[in-house]
């Protein structure tokens, strides 16, 4: 195809930049694929001595799914993800505009503040609260998890959303405003729409904050598990065969997130470990 | 400057902003109470663990609301709460197979509810304190039932006369009278068995015959297993022996159901005794032939599959896997024998109503259709609990439950037979077990001295029943 | 009546406050009650327990959760590094590197926990492999007691693959904030690779390692999934004895005390962050 010659030197750096890259993929990529490989294997092929398994089957992941009761324990992973996306965005939302669009004092202290909330170990959060929500009622219920996870992702949610605001230019907001939109109007129909991309993946993000989070979730359930919880308290004592299943069931809506969102992935993270 | 934009929210943007949140607020305080009640809906209710055949110990008190569950209809629904048969695998089945025969042949429909023993137990406090019982079939270990029974809250069983076509073990008969009622009818039995892939009997010790070993006899003994690993050991360079003591495995049980009263004559009174002693010391020598990754080894079906081990302790619920794939393989032994006998734990689950239930006549029926011998057999092929009743046993083709049949029957047939129960010590039944799980992992594991090791845990042991009230479990009285 | 700005932004940011706020305040005093109050009168009954008790594995906990913390940190840093100034240039496929790189973010320690597991198992991948290119006739135990190197190593493994992507993020975005000039100035005069990484990128990278091996650290003392998983209490991490004393043993004192002490050294390596991060310009960075 190109008929530009190269150096030798140059050949040898192309051929250790390419073995670089299969290195790094493969370090990332192998571990997850064979996970996933064994997730669908046939069970009695998991005891043979094949690297990879011959023979493919949905049995496991069936099983788990609907024999085992980890359909449940993903409709309460849904569930509490969704409510901590609306009760977070519904907090974090207004505060993460304040950030980007209002100048005030002790701004940037609570800046501040709100990255050291974001360093409050969960295990801090959720031990206590054993105790309060048997009190109140809240014990084992997903609105329990979902008022914890909430305080787990909402400092993120402010961060990220006043990073998202701010991207939107204030030229066209002020250019919105010269023809003659209303305050309402620049917010309605100038920030939110330009900001919606972010802010849909920030929810995303937050979605899948909540999914994985299984500390707060395995402490305050008991009966209503959330997969992550599910899948610790019960994959000790399972045989290989639920736990190589279980693993893609947990892994699978994380990989639908990096495909869907992958433009945000390095931004929206470089925000959250500031 | 950001002047204007100041301006972009007004006070009535914000005030609105605030009312949006102070609703969600309230909405929340006022779903709190739904969700809760929602999921009690008993065919949601996942278990907490796949092939935990013992009961799990929650934390937190139940959210159960009884009232809910129950639909507005004139058949008769019975609610059948059971900490038996929780794990998830077990609900399946008892869903789906065991119980819709039952509706079939009666036109009684039947909620079941896989709850742990705490919640049971709270439930059923508060119902009886209410005064309005919903539950009407109880399925729990006989440890529960003991102490439902000292409750007063249960129904003497014997105005409902004998079950045709069965008998049931007299071992089972005299546990299940309790507190001058026929508390109970046996339902379940499990046990923990040793399992051995045939290809270890090529390497018998010396004096120990394939014979003994099945049968259980005199010479099947802790100082036979120990010659047997070893020679295992010396002539396949393989440490074929395994126990399930990972995170999850059941291992304590052997130390406190079997080694115990199998050299101690009892399971806690002699914790720390000289026999205790000379025990741990048997152990540690054991130890040297056990394969070293037992210590993950939560369940043994997966190790036994593999061929990492060849003789394997563990519950008959843990090993069935491993049986069913492969039964031409395995074979089911009873456990051996030491100085003090041949101890082992034997776990009964019965099926009790509770007094002032809705639906005694209804819920007699059930306890009946699950006592049939037809319907234990069904059991036993699907979740591995053995059957309660002595006809059942004849009705089990060969094939792989044969197999564990044949090896907990010659288990319970035992002439030293040494029967341990599990303690039933509630929330503390956790500490009870890290005690002997403690012990193990700091003689054998760390190899410090019992005689240091022990009377530090024996004081922690004694404060648990002290704590709990709880009598000493047999064989100790 | 119109609020000033000041009102305005206060307004918009208090529920958010407000609502972190209880969940800070509450659980604090709560452990801290639970801890250290037995009936509502002071007790050392639970820091006996956790230094005293057979039961409790709080020094090896601590030592555990520090070794990990010492081995996973520097070899993810290092590796983090490497692939980020790797993928500095733009080449072509450099995308799609960048997306499986980042991909172990979106991975739950408990997954990541089970896809070492299903590689790393007596059955797993790594043995079968082994085994079918006749290297080996006994697979490799990793899981055991006996084997508590192995395990450290499988943790450790597992960790880096984990959350060696955290580091690489920020290392990546400091990257990007480097003046290219600069580089391509010392390209100009001749600068060997090694000189304009030690010279040049490193120093200006500084602030980026500093977040990301602080950040790191804080989150290594909160380790949990990944060693539940993999080891059980075989290798107890602070938080993994939180869980058990709780929900095993129901010594809620002892698992405040637990969480207490993840707290005290995630929030003051949190609070060393926040002090060499208001050196900095914080509208850059955020």
């Amino acid at each position: 195809m190109t008929i530009h010659t190269y150096t030798l030197g140059e050949r040898l750096k192309g051929v250790v930049k390419a073995w670089a890259a299969v290195l790094i993929v493969s370090w990332i990529g192998v571990p997850l694929v064979i996970s996933i490989l064994y997730a669908f294997s046939e069970r009695t092929a998991l005891y043979e001595r094949t690297p990879i398994p011959l023979s493919y089957s949905l049995e496991q992941i069936r099983f788990l799914l609907f024999e085992a009761g980890a359909l449940y324990a993903v409709k309460n992973s849904v569930i509490v993800a969704l409510l901590t996306v609306a009760l977070s965005f519904l907090l974090g939302l207004p505060a993460g505009y304040a950030f980007a669009k209002y100048v005030f004092p002790g701004r940037d202290a609570l800046k501040l503040a709100l990255i050291g909330m974001r360093m409050f170990p969960v295990m801090i959060i959720a031990v206590p609260l054993v105790a309060l929500y048997i009190r109140i009622g809240l014990s084992d219920t997903l609105v329990g998890v979902a008022l914890a996870h909430t305080a787990m992702a909402l400092p993120f949610v402010v961060l990220i959303t006043s990073s998202v605001f701010a991207g939107v230019p204030r030229d066209l907001e002020e250019a919105g405003m010269v023809f003659g939109l209303s305050p309402i109007g620049v917010f309605l129909r100038i920030t939110i729409p330009l900001a919606l991309p972010g802010l849909a993946a920030a929810a995303m993000f937050t979605f899948l904050l909540s999914w994985n989070e299984v500390f707060i979730a395995a402490v305050l359930t008991l009966t209503n598990r959330t997969l992550p919880a599910f899948i610790l308290t019960s994959a000790l004592a399972a045989p290989d065969f639920f736990k190589f299943a279980a693993n893609f069931i947990i892994v699978a809506p994380a990989l639908v997130f990096v495909f869907v969102a992958r433009r945000y992935l390095v931004t929206m993270w470089g925000i959250t470990v500031r | 400057m950001a002047g204007r934009l100041n301006r972009a929210i007004t006070t009535t943007q914000a005030a609105v902003v605030i009312i949006i949140i102070i609703l969600a607020i309230v909405a929340v305080a006022i779903t709190t109470r739904g969700p809760g009640e929602e999921t009690t809906t008993p065919e949601e209710t996942p278990s907490p663990a796949v092939q935990t055949p013992e009961k799990t110990t929650p934390k937190t008190t139940p959210t159960t609301s009884p009232e809910e569950t129950t639909p507005v209809k004139k058949e008769v629904t019975l609610i059948f709460a059971s900490t038996q048969m929780v794990p998830v695998e077990e609900q399946a089945f008892v869903k789906n197979k065991l119980l819709p025969p039952f509706t079939q042949e009666t036109g009684i429909k039947v909620e079941f509810i896989g709850i742990s023993y705490e919640d049971l137990s709270t439930r059923l406090e508060s119902e009886m304190k209410a005064g309005k019982v919903t539950i009407d079939v109880i399925g729990d270990l006989h440890g529960g039932l003991d102490y439902f029974a000292s409750n007063g809250w249960l129904m003497d069983l014997s105005k409902f006369g004998s079950l045709p076509d069965r008998t049931f073990p007299k071992i089972l008969e005299d546990y299940s009278n309790l507190y001058g009622i026929k508390a109970y009818v046996p339902w379940m039995t499990a046990t923990y068995v040793f399992v051995v892939n045939k290809e270890a009997f090529n390497y018998l010790p010396e004096g120990l015959t394939m014979d003994d070993v099945i049968s259980g006899s005199s010479k099947w003994t802790y100082q036979a297993l120990l010659d047997w690993a070893k020679n295992l050991y010396e002539q396949t360079g393989k440490k074929a022996l395994g126990f399930p003591a990972g995170p999850k495995g059941l291992f304590h049980r052997f130390l406190h159901g079997y080694l115990y009263p199998s050299f101690t004559g009892a399971q806690v009174k002699n914790f720390d005794s000289q026999a205790a002693i000379d025990m741990w010391n048997y152990l540690k020598e054991l130890w040297n032939y056990v394969n070293p990754a037992s210590t993950t080894y939560d369940a043994m079906a997966d190790p036994l599959l593999r061929g990492d081990v060849l003789i394997a302790w563990d519950h008959t619920a843990r090993i069935k896997d491993a049986i069913t794939t492969k039964p031409e393989d395995f074979v089911v032994v009873p456990t051996p024998a030491g100085p003090k006998g041949r101890g082992y734990i034997l776990v009964i689950a019965g099926l009790a109503i509770p007094k002032n239930a809705p639906h005694p006549e209804e819920a007699w029926k059930l306890i009946e259709y699950l006592t049939r011998p037809e319907t234990q057999v069904m059991v036993l092929q699907n979740v591995g609990f053995f059957p309660s009743v002595n006809e059942a046993s004849g009705k089990v083709a060969t094939g792989p439950l044969k197999v564990m049949v044949d090896g907990v029957s010659k288990q319970l047939n035992t002439p030293d037979s040494l029967v341990a129960l599990i303690p039933s010590l509630g929330a503390k039944g956790g500490e009870f077990s890290s005690i002997y799980r403690t012990a193990f992992e700091k003689i054998v594991l760390e190899g410090q001295n019992p005689a240091e090791v022990l009377p530090v845990l024996a004081a922690d042991l004694n404060r648990i029943f002290e704590e709990v009230n709880a009598p000493l479990p047999p064989p100790d009285k | 009546m119109r609020l000033t700005p000041k009102h305005k932004a206060f307004l918009l940011i208090a529920p958010a406050f407000i609502y972190m706020g209880f969940f800070i305040a509450y659980p604090l005093s709560e452990a801290i009650y639970l801890s250290f109050f037995e009936e509502g009168a002071l007790s050392l009954a639970n820091i006996r327990y956790l230094v005293g008790s057979p039961l409790s594995k709080f020094t090896e906990a601590f030592r555990y959760t520090l070794t990990i913390t010492a081995i996973v940190i520097p070899i993810e840093t290092a590796l983090a590094l490497l692939i980020a100034l790797f993928l500095y240039n733009s080449f072509k496929g450099r995308d799609l590197i960048l997306y499986m790189v980042i991909i172990p973010l979106t991975i739950s320690d408990v997954a990541a926990g089970l896809i070492w597991y299903s590689i790393l198992t007596s059955n797993g991948f790594m043995n079968n492999l082994l085994i079918s290119l006749g290297l080996i006739d006994q697979p490799i135990q990793v899981f055991g007691s006996e084997f508590k190197v192995r395990m450290l190593l499988a943790i450790v493994v597992t960790e880096v693959w984990r959350s060696m992507a955290i580091v690489f993020v920020i290392l990546f975005a400091g990257l990007q904030l480097l003046s290219r000039d600069l580089i391509e100035a010392a390209e100009v005069f001749g600068a060997s690779w090694m000189q304009k990484l030690t010279k040049i990128i490193l120093p200006m990278l500084k602030p980026s390692l500093q977040s990301a091996l602080i950040i790191r650290t804080l989150f290594a003392f909160q380790i949990f999934g990944v060693v539940w998983i993999l080891a059980g209490r075989n290798i107890p991490v602070l938080a993994g004895e939180a869980y058990y004393e709780l929900t095993e043993l129901r010594h809620e004192g002892v698992a405040a005390l637990y969480a207490l002490i993840i707290a005290a050294i995630s929030l003051s390596f949190g609070f060393i962050y926040i002090r060499t991060l208001r050196a900095r310009h914080l509208e850059v960075t955020l």
